[in-house]
């Protein structure tokens, strides 16, 4: 039992890492119907950024701050002079575009951190020991990084008359344009919105998964797996999607074989993609007027 | 195949030959070396070509960086004395990116197009296991750095200097018989460096009435590891053996200790670097394992055979790099120094130059005093390992 209870706790932490790139992934995608590779990328480039900031001598707060408005810059940065840039912008355009973002970027990272992993100072904080079950203070960063970054983007969208508008011109983006909503406002917030999630899981993780320029793409792969769960639009169910990832992932690592557990997460993509084969990608195109 | 069949083959082959030498300009006399007989002095000109396939970039970067590193300082240094009698040495550096088709690709293209001499690498066994049939075919001497014992098992172009993993496991089955352990837990590299490790446990252990309970494994790519450590802890062994490179090694580490297992823990000569420290963290503290001198050079006997080269390499590399070379730098210096006092006796024909490799004796490297023989491709026993413990940030040699 405490092994069990040992392995969903690594799972959940592992799992909020995954949601934080889903949910940056889904704000993208909602309003551009951008499926971004790059999405992970901005992970390790957030937990790299950081690392050296560290080093330069800045405190660890001010170091992952400064990590985090950058990387969100870039984000913002990446859609003015990439996405913005394309007229007929389909989603498997954004696949490949995107795709040459993260070979760039990781070429970048490549050369300016090397090829070797790094590690992010542990953030303040004592581990807890419950009943056999042992978690690292880290860990409880992780959750609670999903729960202010995440929870916060969520309300954002559900709440705030911006999120809405946000929403709207997602859905429907001519109309959203007749009442006033510049698509170009809301594209930008969309990928300020997914470069900052993607940050914060970059910088929660570093101290316990370390973060190299290669990084990247797995980890935004994981993320868009527990995405296409929440169909791609819906930020809840992405983020249980996440969480199932992870804990599946550590129970496959425990009782199976270590070996199989990067294989759950595509195991799951196939299972989605056969038993909704019109595509969960697709809905929001069919709504659209 | 019969005369004819291969004469039609032979043709446009040479046809085809002919003209990419002509549109590569290449110098004619590299091609096909000593088939010809008689044709060795037309050899011994232009530059030394030394090819080098490595781990540079992914999961095997913290050994693939040094060891270039090194390889590009050596052949400074060599060329600034004049190179090999004479005769400017080029470098080839390929990078595998850490995977077995990587190196396969580089070893190919080394062979192939640039048509070297010698070929240093890979770093790790996997790559290493994929450039043996190639290297063998080619007939292409070849040193690797990495360490699984199957590299070299009945080899007769491929040799290596790091230390043998079995020579590791016995010096840390010695010093598990001496504690008085009898039940040992692994968790093991899932690629070539953990092949066949647990096999080699129970066998030497049998020898000293130790028993292995549980073996886990992980991928050197992995960064969670509470599933395997979790394992560990309910297989109640008295110590556990970690066998892996950084970083993994060294998450695995910090997992190890974050579960809770609380038992001893050795780990492999894949961790002899500083790297492992900033992966594992705090939770290095108190871990032993068997690794060359490099590391603990500063406490050194003062006659100890190997001290002057080490004191020497570090200084060196320090100066070059601003920071302390690795253990498998010190494969890679090793690899790099008895290939060029080979190249410097017998030149560069593939058969001489195989043969003065293996006439390798008492040669003093900095993971250990090399002699080669026709049986024996790696060379160094284990007095070539010294037990090192983690305190206080670094590795410290460890009395017994």
């Amino acid at each position: 039992m405490t092994d069990f209870l040992q392995l969903t706790a690594a799972g959940l932490s592992q799992g909020s890492v995954y949601a934080l790139l889903a949910v940056g992934l889904i704000a993208t995608y909602t309003v551009r119907h951008v499926v971004n590779i790059a999405q992970g990328d901005f992970a390790t480039l957030a937990g790299l950024g950081s690392i050296s900031l560290v080093t330069a001598g800045l405190p660890l707060p001010v170091a992952i701050l400064v990590a985090l408005i950058s990387v969100t810059l870039a984000s913002v940065l990446i859609e003015r002079l990439v996405i913005a840039r394309v007229k007929n912008l389909t989603t498997l355009v954004s696949i490949i575009l995107t795709l040459g973002v993260s070979t760039l970027l990781q070429a970048i990272m490549l050369l300016v951190w090397g090829a070797e992993a790094r590690r992010l100072p542990p953030f303040p904080g004592n581990d807890l020991n419950l009943g056999g079950v042992s978690i690292r203070s880290q860990e409880l960063w992780m959750l609670g990084a999903l729960v202010i970054v995440g929870g916060g983007i969520l309300l954002f969208y559900e709440k705030t008359r911006w999120g809405k508008a946000l929403r709207a011109s997602a859905e429907q983006p001519v109309a959203a344009r007749i009442v006033g909503i510049s698509p170009a406002v809301a594209s930008v917030l969309a990928f300020a919105i997914a470069g900052f999630a993607g940050a914060a899981a970059g910088v929660v993780s570093s101290p316990i998964y370390l973060s190299i320029w290669s990084g990247g793409l797995l980890l935004g792969l994981k993320g868009f797996v527990a995405a296409v769960l929440g169909g791609l639009v819906s930020f809840r169910a992405a983020i249980v999607g996440a969480l199932l990832l992870g804990v599946l992932e550590s129970y496959v690592a425990g009782y199976v074989a270590s070996g199989w557990k990067d294989a759950v997460a595509f195991f799951i993509l196939i299972i989605v993609l056969i038993i909704r084969p019109a595509g969960l990608m697709l809905r929001p195109e069919a709504v659209r007027v | 195949m019969n005369r004819a069949r291969r004469r039609r083959l032979l043709v446009p082959a040479a046809v085809a030959a002919s003209i990419a030498l002509a549109l590569t300009g290449c110098n004619a006399a590299n091609f096909g070396g000593g088939d010809d007989g008689g044709g060795d002095g037309a050899t011994e000109e232009g530059p030394i070509k030394i090819g080098a396939v490595l781990d540079i970039t992914g999961v095997g970067a913290n050994l693939g960086v040094p060891e270039q590193n090194t390889l590009n300082m050596l052949a400074d240094q060599l060329n600034e004395d004049g190179g090999i009698n004479g005769r400017e040495v080029e470098l080839f550096i390929e990078d595998n990116q850490s995977t077995e088709d990587g190196a396969a690709r580089a070893t190919t293209q080394l062979i192939e197009n640039e048509q070297v001499d010698l070929i240093i690498g890979a770093s790790r066994t996997g790559p290493s296991l994929a450039m043996r049939p190639l290297v063998e075919a080619a007939q292409m001497p070849t040193i690797s750095v990495a360490a699984n014992a199957a590299i070299v098992d009945g080899s007769e172009w491929v040799f290596k200097t790091a230390q043998n993993d079995i020579v590791v496991l016995e010096r840390i089955l010695d010093d598990a018989e001496s504690k008085g352990y009898t039940k040992i837990a692994l968790a093991r590299d899932a690629t070539g460096f953990g092949e066949g490790i647990a096999d080699i446990i129970t066998e030497l252990g049998a020898e000293r009435g130790i028993t292995l309970t549980a073996t886990e494994a992980f991928e050197p790519s992995a960064t969670d590891f509470t599933a395997q450590m979790t394992n560990l802890r309910a297989a109640d062994a008295d110590a556990v053996i970690i066998w892996g490179i950084t970083p993994s090694a060294g998450l695995a580490q910090a997992a190890y200790v974050q579960i809770g297992v609380n038992k001893p823990v050795y780990q492999s000569h894949g961790v002899a670097n500083a790297a492992f420290f900033e992966a594992a963290g705090p939770a290095a503290e108190g871990v032993l394992a068997p690794m060359g001198r490099l590391l603990v050079a500063d406490q050194l006997e003062a006659d100890d055979p190997q001290k002057e080269v080490i004191d020497q390499f570090i200084a060196d590399y320090t100066e070059a790099y601003d920071a302390p070379p690795s253990s498998f730098a010190g494969h890679a210096y090793d690899a790099w120094k008895i290939g060029v006092a080979a190249i410097e006796e017998a030149g560069t024909d593939p058969e001489a130059l195989r043969d003065a490799i293996e006439a390798t004796s008492d040669f003093v490297g900095i993971s250990g005093v090399f002699t080669m023989t026709p049986d024996n491709h790696s060379g160094l026993t284990a007095d070539a390992l010294i037990m090192a413990i983690a305190e206080g940030g670094r590795w410290n040699l460890y009395e017994e």
